[in-house]
């Protein structure tokens, strides 16, 4: 579990803090979604997850241990992992193998033990084949799967995304999706940054950020039914959602907490059918 | 196209060696290069000759590594040609310049010492891959290590400016291409109107570079790096054939030192 308690930090040279007193706990095995608009704080919160950044105010700790205790951080770093936006920013080796390798190494495993979690880890995302290749002869898709798989080397239990589909074409955002899912699906718990909204319609839970605090957390269905706040701090709410929301407002009979396609097919059809014989017998 | 210190995949008694057993005999052999005589660049000449079949490399390869030191070589042939002092040329009466035997002699042995070295380092690199050549490096620092040298920081720091080559590129065309959309002439015009085009590519590209190092040390130390001696996915191993070569270099070495001794001082 990783525990956050009044966390606040403010940026040097700047007035407004950055983040103002959060407070969360994020359990073991969750799909936590962090949604928000630029510049709400979302990746200044994550940042300290694993502490990148340094707690000025209240603290964070990651299974019982605080991230202001240098000795551990470097065990929190093993236990928490971090993929950031730009794969092309992230991958330091010359080869995938070599990349993948360079956490383990850094946790100062023996060779034949590092050999065996990059094979393991690049199976994990699905690119055994490449071990040998140059990342610059990849797609983005694929070196964001390296930069995945160069924390699974590291065996983490916590795996943060900081928006990690920005820079990629649907195609690799598909790739990078079905993976987190698989991850998941293994019991690692993922705090997954977004601004598309459909990314997450799957998570456990989903925090709205704004001006550096949550101002919800809740069940997707509930944060996303929530349209009016959600259009009030600047955010999306997904298609789907839309649609029965301006329908609801046109005074259509039809819930609101609909997520997916197939949801909102579902509702739509109860809807009509209901409303069908009504106008064959007039 | 094959460039100059491209690494040339190939299953060779040269490749199979350990990086380190190959950076030393460059380093040895750079020396003695460019300490030795004429007789010392027949002897090294001949061994060179020996290793770039032993490596799998065929002549287009040394000749892409000679290719683009060309002009430098000329030009340091005619640095030499036409500033050496001493006996000089007869026949060349109408040039204002004088040529002499010695600066003939120098400028032609210089040009063949700087092929020799150019050879040995293309060997090198041609034969050994970047990772693996690093990790040798960064193994032949380590001793240093007590000094303060900090040498697996110094092994990273290589192998990142080589992974990051390709993307800088990217990078520049990319902005090439955005300051030509704009107006900018990079290949007509005047020249200072050249040189302010160029200041517009440089300018955005380091501020990208600087702007990516920053985003790459954040995702190195979320990754644990910074924490001092690390370990490797390949460590370095020496085994009997690296030790056989190693042997075989020292002779040839050997040999030649102890020629020269030989041809300077006799047999006893």
């Amino acid at each position: 579990m990783i525990q956050v308690e009044n966390l606040s930090y403010t940026y040097d040279g700047e007035e407004t803090p950055a983040l103002n007193g959060i407070t969360v706990e994020i359990p073991r095995g969750i799909h936590l979604g962090i949604i928000g608009p630029n510049g709400c704080g979302k990746t200044t919160f994550v940042r300290h997850l694993n502490g990148l950044l340094p707690t000025t105010r209240g603290d964070v700790r990651v299974e019982g241990m605080s991230i202001k205790k240098t000795s551990d951080l470097y065990r929190i770093r093993q236990l928490v992992g971090m993929v950031f936006q730009n794969p092309e920013n992230q991958i330091v080796g010359m080869t995938v193998m070599e990349d993948v390798a360079f956490g383990p190494g850094n946790l100062r495993l023996p060779a034949e033990e590092i050999g065996r979690r990059v094979r393991e880890a690049l199976a994990q995302v699905g690119l055994e084949s490449y071990g040998d290749k140059a990342p610059h002869a990849l797609s983005n898709g694929e070196k964001q799967l390296v930069c995945i798989a160069g924390v699974l080397a590291m065996k983490p239990r916590y795996i943060i995304l900081d928006e990690p589909t920005a820079y990629l074409d649907p195609s690799g955002r598909k790739m990078v999706l079905d993976v987190v899912q698989k991850l998941h699906a293994r019991g690692i718990t993922i705090v997954h940054i977004t601004h598309h909204m459909d990314e997450i319609v799957g998570a456990d839970r989903i925090l709205v950020m704004d001006r550096g605090r949550i101002i919800l957390s809740e069940r997707p269905g509930v944060v996303f039914s929530n349209v009016a706040l959600l259009k009030d701090v600047g955010l999306d709410v997904p298609e789907m959602t839309e649609l029965m929301w301006r329908l609801q407002k046109m005074g259509n009979p039809v819930r609101t907490d609909v997520l997916t396609l197939e949801e909102a097919c579902r509702e739509l059809n109860a809807c009509l059918s209901h409303a069908k014989p009504q106008s064959r017998e007039g | 196209m094959v460039h100059l210190g491209q690494y040339i995949p190939r299953s060779s008694i040269i490749h199979c060696l350990d990086p380190r057993v190959k950076l030393a005999a460059a380093i040895v052999l750079s020396i003695v290069i460019l300490k030795g005589d004429v007789l010392t660049q027949c002897w090294i000449t001949a061994f060179l000759l020996i290793l770039v079949p032993a490596s799998r490399l065929n002549p287009g390869h040394i000749r892409a590594a000679f290719r683009p030191m060309l002009f430098f070589l000329g030009l340091l042939f005619f640095l030499h040609l036409l500033f050496t002092k001493g006996t000089p040329i007869p026949p060349f009466p109408p040039w204002r310049v004088t040529i002499t035997y010695e600066g003939l002699y120098t400028g032609a042995f210089v040009i063949w010492q700087f092929l020799l070295l150019i050879l040995s380092a293309s060997i090198l690199t041609m034969s050994t891959s970047p990772g693996e050549l690093i990790s040798g490096i960064e193994r032949l620092l380590r001793p240093l290590k007590r000094l303060g040298v900090p040498s697996h920081d110094l092994a990273m720091m290589i192998s990142m400016a080589l992974r990051f080559v390709p993307t800088i590129l990217d990078e520049l065309e990319k902005i090439r291409e955005a300051q030509t959309a704009r107006g900018a002439c990079f290949k007509t015009g005047p020249i200072l109107r050249r040189m302010k085009a160029t200041a517009s590519l440089l300018i955005p590209l380091i501020q990208s570079i600087v702007r990516r190092a920053d985003a790459l040390a954040m995702a190195m130390e979320s990754r644990g790096y910074n924490r001092g001696p690390r370990t490797y996915l390949r460590e370095l191993r020496m085994g009997r054939k690296d030790y056989l070569a190693l042997l075989i270099f020292a002779c040839a070495m050997g040999m030649e030192v102890g020629g020269r001794y030989v041809l300077h001082h006799g047999w006893l």
